[in-house]
């Protein structure tokens, strides 16, 4: 089993210093591990995106946490100290869950108070704590209704606001926003990320949608199949992802297989791959085995004859999709296929199928990640 | 399918017959029980309450209907108790073996034939050395209207969202907290209806309560021993009471049907405005 990935390079962001520090947290279903022994590290006041395809174990992972799943191995320490034996309602963290579990008889305004009035808080505290939390929300006009009054953007919020009314040290969402249609989603990104760095509180934020990670995060933890992949902020992993299934889940979907590393430099890199000797700009890679090249589709620019990175060949599909063009293109020896995305420009002329085409893409713009046999 | 006026009005036909076989002997019982008949025609002009008098001057009767109701409240609140428990168990856990068992455990004396249930009870009683009466009859209407109650407050549990005890956890809330604040709230309508639901059947039920009553009859067995003496008109008056306040239940589960289906639309999030 690969030893779990604590690459401090790029687990720490900034200097802030750990809120939870997770060691060798496995969870096992009979005999099947939905999460294979991992190290994690959420940062005071970060904003984690945890990033991974169906049923790779972020939601187990989001629910071991906040503490309905017990683990099977390993610890999480909160503020230095173990909370195994610390139960659900005694955790200073809060959920935001996938379908908002908004309790059906109680208005808005009782939903958010939930929190306080278990813990016995005065009426008046309590009153004036959901009129800011409402405020903060924006909600403040609806707080007599009940949750099957709502729209899907409105339960999502009043969510958000019961989660945080008692002032947890983290929140967790899992997929908060799966269920709105793609503008309110993209409204609701930003309000989250206002939110959270107004109120200086963890989020810990589970999706699946990479686009969406990308927007909301400080940092992506991706997971795939109960580990963790790679963790990193966005730029991070956008331009320099480690493993092929990381390039591929953002979007550089050209790899380039096998690679051998010819020879290596301070800052860059020569590979002989079968489209032949590229260049890769950037550290030079830890292991110099089983490794792939990844390209995005627009870094490749047609006809650059000054591109350092230079390969030949045949267009075979030329799709136009609004403000992009996407070129199917073949190369000329070895019959690989490759994608190249170029902005659309009606001044040029697209290229024409079954012609030659010499592409070239500079030697920043690949990376070299850990290949398909691992 | 398009609709047919050839097979539509011989199937009205057939339907109508059928309603009024099924009903003209409970309105022949309704009639006599205020006029007498002569002859095979109801005479009209001898309307009196003298049969509901009469019945108000038998004791035994007022004794009877006391027992029925007695055991009625006891039995629905016993099943309440034990049902809901029930539920809540299979729900944290509906795929356990453990919970499957609960279930055929609950839905077991509904399904068995009444006298099976009667007589392993009367056996199981004698055995244990406990008497016949009130506290005997409130077990088995006990056993026999769980299910129903488990029935439509397990239908809600899972119309609920599982989340909404995780989340009351997750807010703070303790588990008596959350059953207090959570579950019960939203269990209102469905025991309601479940409660009034299995009153009916307790009302009605005669085969397992005649193996269990010993001097302590309930309505329908006094009902029974009555026709075995011979049949009085004062029946008529005590069918025709029976009949009424069943109707009355009915029509009240009915309502309270519609809105238990109400609050679970609510429940589930579907009844948008
Ligand atoms: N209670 C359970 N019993 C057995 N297996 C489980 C249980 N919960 C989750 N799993 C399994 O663990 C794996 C991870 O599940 P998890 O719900 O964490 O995935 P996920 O990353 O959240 O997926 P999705 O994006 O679909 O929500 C899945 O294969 C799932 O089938
Ligand atoms: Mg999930």
């Amino acid at each position: 089993m690969d030893a779990p990935d604590t690459d401090s390079r790029h687990e720490v962001a900034g200097d802030r210093t750990p809120l939870l520090r997770i060691r060798g947290l496995g969870v096992r279903f009979q005999d099947f591990e939905a999460i294979r022994p991992l190290d994690l590290d959420v940062l005071n006041g970060e904003f984690l995106t945890v990033l991974g395809p169906s049923g790779s174990g972020k939601t187990t992972l989001l629910r071991t946490i906040a503490g309905f799943q017990q683990p099977t191995a390993g610890r999480i320490e909160f503020d230095g100290r173990d909370i195994a034996d610390v139960p659900i309602n005694r955790r200073p963290f809060n959920t935001v869950f996938q379908d908002y579990a908004l309790f059906p008889h109680l208005t808005v305004r009782e939903n958010v108070a939930f929190g306080l009035r278990v813990r016995g808080i005065a009426r008046a505290t309590r009153d004036a704590r959901v009129e800011d939390a409402l405020g903060i929300v924006e909600l403040e006009d609806l707080g007599d209704r009940y949750p099957a009054q709502l729209s899907g953007g409105q339960q999502q919020r009043t969510a958000l606001a019961r989660a945080m009314i008692c002032e947890p040290r983290l929140i967790l969402l899992d997929e908060p926003l799966a269920a709105l249609d793609a503008t309110l989603r993209r409204q609701m990104q930003k309000f989250l990320k206002v939110v959270q760095r107004r109120s200086g509180i963890t989020f810990v934020f589970v999706t699946h949608d990479q686009s969406e990670a990308i927007t909301v995060s400080d940092r992506i933890c991706v997971m795939r199949s109960g580990s963790i992949e790679q963790i990193g902020t966005p730029r991070d992993l956008y331009y320099r992802p480690r493993s092929r299934f990381v390039a591929a889940f953002f979007g550089a979907s050209n790899i380039l297989e096998p690679c051998r590393i010819e020879s290596t430099g301070e800052d860059t890199t020569m590979v002989s791959t079968p489209f032949g000797t590229i260049r890769v700009d950037g550290p030079p890679p830890r292991v110099r085995e089983g490794l792939a090249l990844a390209v995005r589709p627009e870094a490749l620019v047609p006809a650059a004859g000054d591109a350092c990175n230079r390969i030949e060949c045949e267009v075979v599909s030329v799709s136009f999709v609004g403000s992009e063009t996407i070129t199917e293109l073949e190369h000329s020896r070895t019959r690989h296929v490759l994608t190249m995305k170029t902005r659309s420009d009606p001044s040029t002329r697209q290229p024409v199928v079954g012609s030659r085409l010499e592409v070239g893409f500079d030697a920043a713009a690949c990376a070299l990640v850990k290949g398909a046999r691992e | 399918m398009t609709r047919n006026r050839f097979i539509d009005l011989p199937l009205a036909a057939v339907a109508m017959l059928v309603y009024v076989s099924l009903y003209l002997p409970i309105l022949l019982i309704f009639l006599l029980s205020f006029f007498s008949m002569r002859r095979g025609k109801v005479n009209w002009d001898t309307f009196s309450l003298s049969w509901y008098a009469k019945l108000l001057e038998n004791d035994a009767l007022g004794g009877a209907l006391w027992n029925s109701l007695l055991v009625g409240s006891l039995a629905v609140t016993a099943a309440a108790a034990f049902a809901t428990s029930a539920a809540i168990l299979v729900r944290s856990r509906p795929d356990s073996h453990s919970a499957r068992l609960l279930e055929y455990v609950i839905f077991l004396p509904f399904l068995l034939p009444p006298i099976i249930t009667g007589l392993s009870l009367l056996i199981y009683f004698r055995e244990a050395g406990v008497g016949r009466g009130i506290l005997t009859i409130t077990v088995g209407h006990t056993l026999f209207v769980s299910a129903i109650i488990y029935r439509i407050v397990l239908t809600r549990l899972n119309a609920l969202s599982r989340n909404l005890v995780e989340a009351a956890l997750d807010l703070g809330a303790t588990r008596i907290q959350t059953f207090r604040f959570i579950i019960l709230p939203n269990l209102r309508m469905p025991l309601l209806t479940g409660g009034l639901l299995a009153f009916a059947l307790s009302f009605d039920e005669t085969m397992i309560t005649l193996f269990l009553s010993g001097t302590d009859a309930t309505l329908p067995v006094r009902l029974y021993a009555m026709m075995r003496v011979g049949f009085t008109p004062t029946i008529n008056a005590l069918v025709t009471l029976i009949l009424g306040f069943s109707i009355l239940l009915t029509v009240a589960v009915a309502l309270a049907w519609r809105r238990n289906a109400d609050s679970a639309r609510m429940t589930s999030g579907e009844g948008r405005t």
